[in-house]
């Protein structure tokens, strides 16, 4: 296999139905559905590996994933065809077994008074709402036929309603409106101090109403399967080789342009790589970016990797989403870093089959982050700061833990790996401009861009999180080309 | 080829796409959404599929007749027909 992807043949002038522009969930699942319909579909990567915000890597002789905390949409107990991830599944003829997902143990949202708990059980989430807000029961009801009532997948949705507002008309404590922001926010927001009410009704079903598993082997069990499917039917992909222009004719895309010069035809273009990316890859394009199209919202992710169980610690949760005010502010910070609030994540703490267990403790935490500061730094104070910011964010999550700040005083002995991701890592595997997480504030729903064979998929369809991207990516393929044939 | 015939192949087809449903109880004459978990999705990968399978081609504005298996045979049994002869 190797050897033929080496000896890959010249691509020079060769035309097909579909390429598409870049190998994360998006794109891979959009690709191995057109395939599926015999569609002669090119899948073009600039990078050596699949997978983009989510692939994985290897770091001292351990395999880890860049992006994968949670598997959101696990289908809860007795309805598990309500869940998007079952229907992602059909669409892509993929038995949901196959992903071999381990359900959370549970996880928690933290403010300075409240701690409220959920697991994969909604009545559980529920009842935490009632615990903590025994007076917006009424209004909270409310709120949840109002999302009950709202079709957030429709490719029609209004894509610019403030879910902070829907929220303010509905619900009375402040408070119990910050605590349902943070996790929405942190899983796929990308604006500041907001979310669309159409993500946010997507993410809170996916979060609370569904809930969060993980593979025991992480996220190659969901690339594998899509790999090996798409090149059983046929389907073509090169690594290594990004789109460097797309070059347009009367409002259609005519002719793209590689990284190694070579040229290539297609009747349908889709791009993963974001809004503003792809238009600044146009012919066409002007020189100016509009700087507000650019997305604000980076992260810094650290993880440390230690002998012990997190269990063994006393650490039984798999996700804390804290915050250490009233407030929950979700904006690009002043500094490199904000560590008032972050997301921990223990992967360890999935309810993995009987006997398996991942052979090391993890713990993973991720804070906001400035991308234009850590771009301006250099090299030396890159690392430097990059160990400072790291200590800074692992002090305040500890706080959140049991015991953690007493079993954090000596967690840096017993670590044996540290590896830490920055904004400018992100933009450096993705190509996302200002190492935006969750892209362009500027959303195209239904794929749609000035030219006619030429389609978003992904983060700036406003899909966003593993299963949100897969979506996204399928139903440009159903909807722009299946559909219309 | 015969109407129960034309059933048989849309059931299979069902069978394929979502394989986790529950297929042995399922009434010709009730919409396949009322005793089915089935989606628009679903219906559009029914389209492709016959299409793939059978060189079948059904229009998008003609979708609804693929409402349930007594609609569907009624609808692409002349279809199969039509194939057969040419
Ligand atoms: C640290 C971290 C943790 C996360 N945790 C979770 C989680 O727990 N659960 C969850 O659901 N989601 C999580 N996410 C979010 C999730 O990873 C993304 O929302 C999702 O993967 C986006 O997929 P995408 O296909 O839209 O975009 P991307 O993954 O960005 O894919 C775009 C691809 O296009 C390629 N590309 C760009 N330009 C070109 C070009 N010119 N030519 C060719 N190829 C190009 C890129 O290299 C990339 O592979 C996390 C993300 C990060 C970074």
């Amino acid at each position: 296999m190797p050897e033929a992807r080496r000896t890959s043949e010249a691509l020079d002038g060769h035309h097909f139905e579909v390429v598409v522009i870049g190998a994360g969930m998006a794109g891979l699942a959009s690709a191995l559905r057109l395939a599926m319909f015999g569609k002669s579909v090119l899948l073009l990567e600039k990078h050596y590996v699949v997978g983009g915000l989510n692939s994985f890597f290897a770091r001292g002789g351990r395999k880890f994933d860049v992006g994968l905390h949670a598997v959101t949409n696990f289908p809860p107990n007795g309805s598990a065809k309500v869940s998007p991830l079952i229907r992602l599944c059909r669409q892509l003829r993929i038995p949901f077994e196959e992903l071999a997902l381990s359900p959370q143990s549970f996880s928690r949202v933290a403010f300075p008074d409240v701690d409220l708990r959920f697991d994969n059980e909604f009545s559980f989430f529920l009842s935490e709402v009632e615990r903590l807000f025994p007076r917006e029961q009424d209004r909270f009801q409310k709120l949840l036929r109002t999302m009950e009532a709202f079709d957030a997948y429709s490719p029609e949705v209004a894509g610019d309603v403030s879910a902070r507002s829907i929220l303010g008309e509905h619900l009375q404590e402040p408070l119990l409106i910050e605590i349902l922001l943070c996790p929405t926010c942190y899983y796929g927001s990308a604006v500041e101090n907001d979310i669309d009410f159409a993500s946010f009704v997507m993410l809170f079903d996916a979060i609370f109403r569904q809930g969060l598993a993980r593979p025991l082997d992480g996220i190659r069990r969901f690339l594998d399967p899509i790999l090996k499917r798409y090149e059983e039917l046929g389907g073509k992909r090169r690594m290594n080789l990004g789109v460097k222009r797309i070059f347009t004719k009367n409002d259609k895309v005519e002719r793209l342009e590689l990284d190694n010069g070579e040229s290539i035809f297609a009747d349908h273009v889709i791009s993963t790589c974001g809004v503003v990316e792809t238009e600044q890859m146009l012919s066409s394009a002007s020189a100016d970016v509009k700087t507000d199209d650019i997305g604000r919202i980076s992260i810094l992710e650290s993880i440390a990797v230690f002998k012990e169980q997190p269990a063994d610690f006393g650490w039984e949760e798999t996700i804390v989403f804290y915050n250490d005010a009233d407030f929950f502010r979700y904006e690009r910070p002043y500094e490199l870093t904000d560590p008032r609030s972050g997301v921990i994540c223990i992967p360890n703490n999935y309810r993995y089959p009987e006997g398996e267990q991942m052979p090391e403790g993890q713990l993973r935490v991720t804070c906001l982050a400035n991308y234009d500061k850590w771009v301006a730094l250099d090299e030396n104070n890159y690392r430097l700061q990059k160990e400072i910011c790291r200590k800074a964010m692992l002090d305040v999550a500890l706080g959140y833990l049991p015991n953690g700040k007493s079993i954090g005083k000596d967690l840096e002995e017993r670590t044996e790996l540290l590896d830490i991701f920055s904004p400018r890592t992100i933009t450096k595997f993705t190509g996302h401009l200002d190492g935006a997480l969750y892209g362009s504030p500027r959303k195209s729903r239904d794929g749609s861009t000035p030219f006619g064979n030429l389609y978003l998929a992904g983060a700036d369809q406003g899909y966003v999180g593993i299963v949100g991207a897969m979506l996204g990516g399928v139903a440009i393929a159903n909807n722009r080309i299946l559909r219309g044939d | 080829m015969d109407k129960e015939k034309v059933k048989k192949i849309v059931l299979d087809i069902i069978a394929e796409i979502a394989p986790d449903e529950d297929l042995t109880d399922v009434k010709s004459e009730i919409r396949l959404r009322d005793q089915l978990d089935l989606d628009s999705m679903d219906f559009l990968d029914i389209v492709m599929e016959l299409r793939k399978q059978h060189g079948i081609e059904v229009p998008e504005a003609e979708y609804r007749q693929l409402e349930s298996l007594d609609s569907s045979a009624e609808y692409l049994f002349p279809k199969f027909e039509a194939k057969a002869v040419a």
